[in-house]
């Protein structure tokens, strides 16, 4: 893990929109509900990595790309987006001396805050959306995290070996 | 590790706790804000026109590949062009008898002195893409207000209404389709002309219709199509068709289920309509079933707001 290195807020916005893209790309209805959250983790994933330069305020704007996006009222996701990044501000200390498997184990809890505070909201809101399945991607984003982590470390470290 | 501290973030200065607090309710007050009505548009005005790369590179990979598919199948697209010549045919058959019909209405219309119905501008949309959201049943469209889009305007498809625009930027718009759980049509009974509200379940395949009482004439089979109250949608397009009617022993309202006429999630085009006909002061004096109910339009149409 090589938190402290600093890379280019470019390079974490390159990376946020390919996620973001791989989010909205359309597939088969029956896919699309298990669809990973390529975005999220990726945020969280840089709150982890970035602590002095990806912090709550980001995850926020980030968050609020999504209800723009999605047409949700406005702050709805950035409110979950919010306070999974501080899960993750918690606990991110204990994660950077762990390897990527044991990582995953702590970051399936900070994915179901990002999935409830959603389901809260549009519990609160009166919509009725509570089918099983809305969990689906909480378990493939968990299962997907030590693989993205990876990439998105290596090009973390890429990038540091270019600019020295 | 080491942090350098010369590049704050706000939330280097303030505890993550306290953020997270502030966030939240800077949060929740934008929601109840934005639910509220138009105030925070300029804000996503803003964001959307950010996002718009990155949509459009999300569309990109399906279609191209649609384009290839068309460029290297000769075979399907010679049977594809026969089929639609046949199709046309047939509509210009009908056509013609639709006119001699529409001709009829009109005079009709005169001699009840309600006013006419006008022309109907159409514009062919194309359908960017479909909710990614599976709670929320909407389409993003490759029209906007650069070409006269405006929010509540009705969308159609050949088979029927699909929805309406809730939402226009300069090159784009969303519209809210009729199975979205938010969204309610009103709608008559095409064989006996009785009216109710049409609602979203959130499933593309399925509306409910809530309001019927357990003696109401409904079968399945029934069309319903649009009665034109409320104003958003124009009257006298097919909505869907009842596909079951089911006697809850007790209950005082039937439980019936119909399936939307407009293919809502196969289309790739659609038709934004301008002009929803109102029934105008001079319809008042008419007799017709549909002023009965004319008074209760507002409260009849469960759109969202």
């Amino acid at each position: 893990m090589i938190v402290g290195v600093r890379i280019s807020a470019l390079m974490m916005i390159a990376t946020l929109a390919a996620a973001l893209v791989l989010t909205l790309v359309p597939v088969p209805p029956a896919i699309a509900s298990a669809r990973p959250a390529f975005y999220t983790i990726t945020v969280l994933f840089w709150v982890m990595n970035q602590p002095d330069r990806f912090g709550l305020l980001a995850a926020w704007l980030a968050g609020l790309m999504i209800d723009v996006i999605y047409g949700t009222p406005l702050a709805e996701h950035g409110l979950a987006m919010a306070v999974a990044a501080y899960g993750m501000i918690k606990i991110r200390e204990w994660l950077w001396g762990l390897p990527l498997i044991q990582q995953t184990i702590f970051v399936a809890p900070v994915l179901l805050i990002y999935e409830f505070v959603l389901f809260w909201i549009d519990g609160v809101a009166g919509l009725d959306v509570n089918p099983w399945y809305r969990w689906l991607p909480v378990v493939s984003s968990t299962l997907l995290w030590p693989a993205w982590a990876y990439l998105l470390e290596r090009i973390a470290r890429a990038e540091t070996r270019h600019t020295g | 590790m080491k942090l350098d501290n010369d590049n704050h973030v706000l939330t280097r200065r303030i505890a993550p706790g306290l953020a997270v607090v502030l966030i939240a309710i800077v949060s929740i007050g934008l929601m109840i804000v934005d639910d509220a009505g138009e105030k925070l548009s300029p804000v996503r005005d803003v964001l959307s026109v950010m996002a718009q790369p990155i949509e459009m590179a999300a569309e990109w990979p399906g279609q191209t590949l649609d384009t290839l598919d068309r460029y290297f199948d000769r075979g399907a697209l010679l049977r594809e062009n026969e089929r639609l010549r046949q199709n046309n045919l047939l509509l210009q058959g009908r056509l013609q008898r639709l006119a001699a019909l529409e001709a009829e209405n009109e005079r009709i219309r005169a001699l009840l002195a309600s006013a006419s119905v006008l022309d109907q501008n159409v514009l062919i949309a194309r359908i960017m893409s479909v909710s990614p959201d599976p709670y929320r049943q909407y389409v993003k469209l490759n029209k906007g207000s650069t070409d006269g889009v405006f929010v509540g305007q009705a969308l159609i498809d050949a088979h029927g209404i699909m929805g309406q625009v809730t939402d226009v930027t300069p090159l784009g718009s969303r519209a809210i389709l009729i199975s979205d759980p938010n969204n309610g049509v009103p709608v008559e009974v095409n064989r006996t002309g009785l009216q109710t509200i049409a609602q979203g379940t959130g499933h593309a395949e399925t509306l409910t219709l809530p309001f019927l009482p357990n003696n109401a004439d409904v079968k399945v089979g029934d069309l319903l199509v649009s009665s034109g109250l409320g104003g958003r949608y124009p009257a006298d397009y097919p909505v869907a068709r009842i596909t079951s009617v089911r006697h809850r022993p007790g209950g005082e309202f039937l439980d019936v289920g119909a399936a939307p006429a407009a293919e809502l999630e196969r289309g790739r085009e659609a038709l934004l309509v301008w002009n929803t006909p109102e029934p105008g002061p001079a319809a008042k004096n008419t007799p017709s079933p549909a002023d009965g109910l004319s008074g209760e339009s507002d409260e009849a149409e469960a759109d969202r707001p």
